[in-house]
């Protein structure tokens, strides 16, 4: 087995760079992306290295949020119409767990330590605390209005949470689900990510801006301007990518001194955004145009673009990079 | 036609709706595309549907007042129906005439009128066949329920039928005017 999965690596790599050198784009070890896609009700399996759809599965409920998690080898998948929590295998892609919830799930994120996952209810200023295995209900955490994305620190020490109604972002200490501090940002602040140098970056709908918050001062860093209804953030080489719903550009701007530079043509409708582990990539799903599109975040270059299914939201985490070649959902 | 479908919508009154915080909306963004091929060059269309302060192409359209012309952030309100119809008020805030596309969203507009939140619209001009025109017009927003478990008349797919009717309707109305009948 061990020579099996070795060869599948070498033959994975040797692919990579056949399909990826010719266009000028980065050969990756291993990187897929789960692209939840609202108006279809399924998830999208994405060869980044290959720039193709490997496996389509049905996810009842026109899910949007998305929360992979490579510690605990599973993804999660938010249904708002169908008030569905579901974690799936990355290995098999198999249904492991599912829940409903009351009010409007919309948001997710996991702390693999304590084995948490933190789902926002839409519709009455809380978020709902999860074992992450069963899915099982522990507790709930009290937020501003209308939370929406949701954020772990690396190392799992806090969570944040979008409030977008009460133009705030909530902080609370994990893994004992104490508040931390209120910070008041911009107008409707819905995505929300930590940098690599764990700040806080909260894309603000209405005022077309992020705020970066340092959540140990709990303070305001910067606020920097970007694209129209900027909706998701993500980081690679130095810098943050924010997808703007209504330019149709991912805008980019340094984590040093949050100077921008400039703006990325995407396809329509831009929300989603994450990163490859090993930042070589920020990937983009396109809401409206049905793709994502592939930026090269040393370039700032779109390098490639692929088809998913219809309506790719994927508010979260939906990247997952594995080590050695190894490919999600086997048994599909 | 879209007057009878305002009426209508108009008469289901919606006392359901109570206050919510501006830009709520329901869990799910709905989105269609609409397309009709006409036959006429596509400048000549785009010099009938390409000035945002103009709507009187579309039938439902009593009058377009407005301000700032084609530049982005340019406001008109769409009187419909007749002189005291019901109103829209829109923005630009895309306008390419290279490309012969503008796109605008709605500032506000009761759902008795339209059951959407959260609008944004294309409008474009593209080359067809036969030295034609395709024209697309698309839209994306939220159903005019902002909470959960929506009425009726206010659900996504009162929303999907609303506003295909408007795009329709327009689109119907432009290829009758080039096809000479």
């Amino acid at each position: 087995m061990p020579c099996m999965r070795a060869f599948r690596g070498i033959r994975s790599i040797f692919l990579g760079f056949l399909l990826t050198s010719p266009a000028g784009g980065p050969a990756l070890a291993g990187s897929f992306a789960f692209v939840t896609n609202q108006n279809s009700s399924d998830l999208s399996i994405l060869d980044l290295e290959n720039r193709r759809e490997i496996s389509r599965i049905p996810v009842d409920g026109e899910p949007a949020g998305i929360a992979v998690s490579a510690p605990l080898n599973a993804f999660f998948t938010v249904s708002p119409e169908s008030k569905t929590v579901r974690r799936f295998s990355l290995a098999t892609c198999e249904i492991e767990a599912a829940a409903e919830l009351p009010g409007g799930p919309t948001g997710i994120a996991v702390a693999p330590r304590p084995g948490l996952a933190f789902v926002s209810d839409w519709y009455n200023a809380r978020v709902f605390v999860l074992d992450a295995g069963d899915l099982s209900r522990i507790g709930e955490l009290e937020t501003g209005g209308a939370p929406a994305g949701l954020a772990v620190a690396a190392n799992g020490s806090w969570l944040a949470s979008a409030d977008r109604d009460s133009n705030q972002v909530s902080i609370f200490n994990l893994p004992d689900l104490t508040l931390r501090a209120r910070i008041p940002v911009g107008e409707r602040p819905f995505g929300i990510a930590v940098d690599p140098q764990g700040r806080i970056h909260a894309a603000n709908v209405g005022t077309d801006d992020v705020t970066v918050i340092d959540p140990e001062s709990t303070e305001i860093v910067a606020t920097v301007p970007v694209g129209a209804r900027p909706y998701g953030v993500a980081f690679a080489r130095g810098r943050a990518f924010t997808t703007d719903q209504y330019a149709d550009t991912v805008s980019v701007y340094r984590l040093t001194d949050f100077a921008p530079e400039g703006s990325i043509e995407v396809g329509e409708y831009p929300e989603g955004i994450d990163e490859t582990p090993d930042g070589r990539l920020v990937v983009s799903t396109n809401w409206f145009s049905n793709t994502v599109s592939l930026i090269d975040p040393a370039s700032l270059d779109v390098i490639g673009e692929i088809g998913t299914g219809d309506g790719p939201r994927a508010a979260g985490k939906f990247i997952y990079e594995t080590a050695g070649g190894e490919t999600p959902c086997r048994a599909q | 036609m879209l007057s009878r479908l305002i009426a209508a919508l108009s008469l289901l009154l919606i006392s359901l709706v109570a206050a919510t915080p501006s830009g709520a909306h329901g869990p799910t963004r709905q989105k269609i595309t609409l397309t009709t091929e006409v036959p006429a060059a596509p400048a000549d269309v785009w010099a009938v549907i390409g000035d945002f302060q103009d709507m009187s192409w579309h039938p439902a359209v009593h009058s377009t007042t407005g301000e700032g012309g084609n530049e982005i952030d340019a406001t008109r309100v769409l009187t419909l129906g007749e002189a005291n119809g019901p109103t829209i008020s829109e923005v630009l805030y895309k306008y390419s005439t290279e490309k012969m596309s503008y796109s605008y969203r709605i500032t506000d507009v009761k759902v008795e009128v339209l059951p959407v939140t959260n609008y944004s619209s294309h409008l474009t001009v593209r080359p067809g066949k036969d030295g034609g025109s395709l024209v697309e017009w698309r839209g994306a927003f939220y159903r005019g329920y902002p909470n959960n478990d929506p009425p009726e008349n206010l659900n996504d797919e009162a929303a999907i039928k609303a506003v295909t009717a408007v795009y329709k309707a327009g689109l119907d109305a432009l290829h009758a005017r080039f096809s000479g009948n």
